[in-house]
């Protein structure tokens, strides 16, 4: 493993942290603000497509209805026309061919779809005929098919669909038969289907639909050139049943809707669609301006959102940075601390030594005459000697104090740690001393990046504390555990508990509960001091006659490096 | 009452407080140790002392509310303050508690023994002028009228020491 310097590696957690912060803050903030606002936004989109399709739906089918009444209406006025002209009393019979110039003139001036008109007898030859073709006059209709279908059908008229006929161009046939003076008369005339079309169109009350009849066997009858020409098979044929209905095309042919209408006079139905059949979004417009508004506000949202998150976090830095150097400025009352601390815990040694040597020099001074023997001097030798190491524990402590530099960063398992301090140091010294070890150590702990030495330490004083909190018997429980992406390490005790007031003073240095020469004050401080480095913390809870539980908490994060 | 001169030793330090008790009983005074502040008051209430040697930083009651407590409950005894803190601040404050004289440790026993003499000689002094102030009170009081009323005077002029 390489080695990390601490200062660099400790910038990198705490700017993580911040971006951290942000996206969090800003990923809560649009859930809970803009995903419910764009859900509804959604929503309403929907069912307002879903309402405007209905509504469509309906107008094109209502359409539909009235040109089918409209052209039944056209239709009937025509048979209407034809009927009258031939139960007209002051015709004579049968029909001259000149006469048959004024029945047109009078069939043209109700209706200019008119083309011609003929009169036939049961042999089905043309006798008379007015028109542009005159040549169809004394020609054989008895084969056509709508001659026979009138000779044969129930009713006294007919409709045809379009067709060709004779004459070879599109038309079709309304006729009506009659017995007159006790023969078979028919009274026939064909009409111009793009006339018929124009007259349809013309009543066309919106230009958004297109309109199109289709004949029963499924051939476009009448239609808007070019898309529907007629004799054009028609994609789907309208059921006969309902009369009035929708049909939508297969997607292949383009997911076209239709609404058709059968006629009641021709075996004819109407069928109308949108102009605009394409547009999923039915009045585009006003779909539009909603999504600009959703738009908008979910802008502002958004910009309140990412402005108070920022605002957020800002505070959250400043905080920090306030903490940072209210810490320094502990960390330089606790320098001033620091040597007022020092001069006592060397000055009291000092002070045994001093009296040591000046009770020597008595002893041994003519003055008193005491005349000592070496085995007398040997104690004050031992106090003087025990003051010296006295001092010089203080300042090694001090050292680990102050210095931060050779720290050597490597990955360790922190139940490993553990149990070589527990094992090493303690299980010895306190076998004897009827405190137990409890250990509940957790599994699968990542491993953890520091300093052996530093930690052991740690682990050392906060162990130690608990066995000098410690009235025999007692018992001391170290658990490992991850929590909140730290790693934890909490000792508790069942010894004396921590007051309030030695809480606030506890990481102190030179602040100590235990007696004179037993502790230097500067365990916790020094412990304090490493865990603060490596970017953890220290937590105490105490119960005063009850134990104390210290939990040193280390962040994954920093444990798994960078 | 002993031609010595009695001192009360109080420090937490345990070899400090017999080493210097020793030294000074070599020197002729009559020494009381007490390792801690409770202690020092109990023995100060059983036994009277002309000084005391006094250590600020200890468990339990400190020097300061020893040095308080002395003062008030010992009319003449003169207190002198020794720790190895050595801030002038303290040193203004036990002053100001009643102190006779504050010595930081390390120090030299003559630099002690200087203190001591100084104290004592104080000591000496207040008790005197306390006696003068009660002499010259004692010939006001017998100017009085009422016999009973003088003797009661009297009796709040004896402080009990007998």
């Amino acid at each position: 493993m390489e080695q990390a310097n601490p200062q660099g590696s400790l910038e990198t957690p705490s700017e993580k942290y911040y971006r951290e912060l942000l996206r969090k803050n800003l990923l809560r903030l649009i859930l809970t603000y803009l995903l419910p606002l764009i859900l509804l936004t959604l929503y309403f989109c929907l069912l307002y497509n879903a309402v405007s399709r209905e509504s469509r739906r309906l107008h094109l089918r209502t359409i539909a209805e009235h040109q089918s009444n409209f052209l039944d209406l056209f239709l009937q006025e025509r048979i209407i026309n034809l009927a009258n002209l031939i139960d007209d009393p002051k015709l004579p019979f049968p029909i001259t061919s000149s006469a048959m110039a004024g029945l047109l003139d009078r069939l043209v001036k109700s209706s200019n779809t008119f083309i011609d008109v003929g009169f036939f007898d049961s042999t089905g030859i043309q006798k008379a005929y007015a028109g542009p073709l005159p040549h169809l006059e004394n020609k054989n209709y008895s084969h056509e098919t709508w001659f026979i279908a009138l000779q044969a059908g129930k009713d006294d008229h007919i409709i045809t669909d379009v067709y060709l006929g004779l004459r070879q161009k599109p038309h079709f046939t309304i006729a009506v038969r009659r017995i007159l003076e006790g023969r078979y008369a028919v009274l026939r005339a064909t009409l111009d289907p793009q006339k018929f079309y124009e007259y349809i169109n013309s009543l066309q009350v919106s230009n958004e639909v297109n309109l199109a009849i289709i004949s029963r066997t499924g051939v476009f009858q009448v239609g808007p050139p070019p898309m529907d020409p007629p004799f054009e098979p028609a994609a789907l044929v309208p059921p006969l049943d309902p009369r009035i209905g929708e049909i939508t095309l297969p997607r292949s042919m383009g997911s076209v809707s239709y609404a058709y209408a059968w006629l009641h006079t021709a075996d004819w139905a109407v069928t109308v669609r949108w102009v605009h059949q394409h547009t999923t979004w039915p009045f585009f417009g006003s779909i539009l301006s909603l999504i600009i508004i959703s738009i908008a506000l979910i802008m502002i949202v958004l910009s309140i959102i990412i402005f108070r998150s920022k605002k957020l976090v800002q505070l959250q830095i400043e905080r920090e940075i306030a903490t940072m150097q209210f810490e320094h400025a502990a960390k330089l009352a606790s320098v001033g601390e620091l040597s007022a601390g020092i001069a006592h815990e060397i000055n009291n040694p000092l002070a045994i030594i001093s009296e040591e040597v000046g009770l020597m020099k008595d002893l041994m001074s003519p003055e008193f005459n005491m005349q000592p023997t070496f085995s007398e001097l040997v104690p004050h030798l031992d106090n003087i000697k025990e003051a010296v190491f006295r001092c010089r524990d203080i300042t090694r402590k001090l050292l680990t104090f102050v210095r931060k530099n050779d720290i050597k960063l490597q990955p360790y398992d922190i139940n490993t740690l553990l149990d070589q301090v527990l094992d090493g140091l303690l299980i010895r010294e306190l076998a004897t001393s009827n405190i137990e070890i409890v250990k509940n150590y957790g599994s699968d702990l990542p491993p953890i990046i520091t300093d052996a030495n530093q930690i052991t330490q740690v682990f050392l004083n906060i162990l130690n504390n608990a066995a000098d909190a410690i009235t025999p018997p007692g018992k001391i429980a170290v658990s490992t555990f991850c929590l909140n992406g730290t790693i934890r390490i909490a000792i508790s005790d069942t010894g004396k508990g921590i007051t309030r007031e030695e809480m606030g003073r506890i990481f102190m240095p030179f602040y100590t509960t235990k007696e004179v020469g037993k502790g230097t004050g500067l365990g916790l401080s020094v412990s304090y001091s490493i865990i603060k480095s490596l970017g953890g913390k220290i937590e105490i809870e105490s119960i005063p006659g009850k134990g104390s539980i210290f939990t040193v908490a280390l962040p994954i994060k920093f444990a798994e490096g960078e | 009452m002993s031609d010595k001169i009695k001192i009360l030793i109080v420090d937490d330090e345990i070899k400090f407080l017999d080493t210097i008790a020793r030294r000074l009983e070599m020197r002729g005074l009559e020494v009381a140790k007490a390792a801690d502040g409770q202690n020092a008051v109990r023995i100060a209430r059983e036994q009277k002392f002309d000084l005391a040697l006094l250590d600020l930083k200890m468990p339990g009651l400190d020097g300061r509310q020893v040095l308080e407590i002395l003062k008030r409950e010992h009319k003449f005894i003169e207190v002198i303050v020794l720790t190895g803190h050595g801030s002038l601040e303290s040193a203004v404050e036990c002053t100001r508690l009643g102190a006779f004289g504050y010595l930081p440790k390390p120090y030299e026993l003559d630099q002690l023994l200087e203190v001591l003499k100084e104290a004592y000689q104080a000591r000496l002094h207040k008790k005197f002028e306390a006696d003068q102030e009660k002499t010259a009170r004692i010939a006001q009081l017998a100017m009085g009228s009422s016999p009973l009323s003088i003797l009661r005077e009297m009796r709040k002029l004896d402080d009990g020491e007998k």
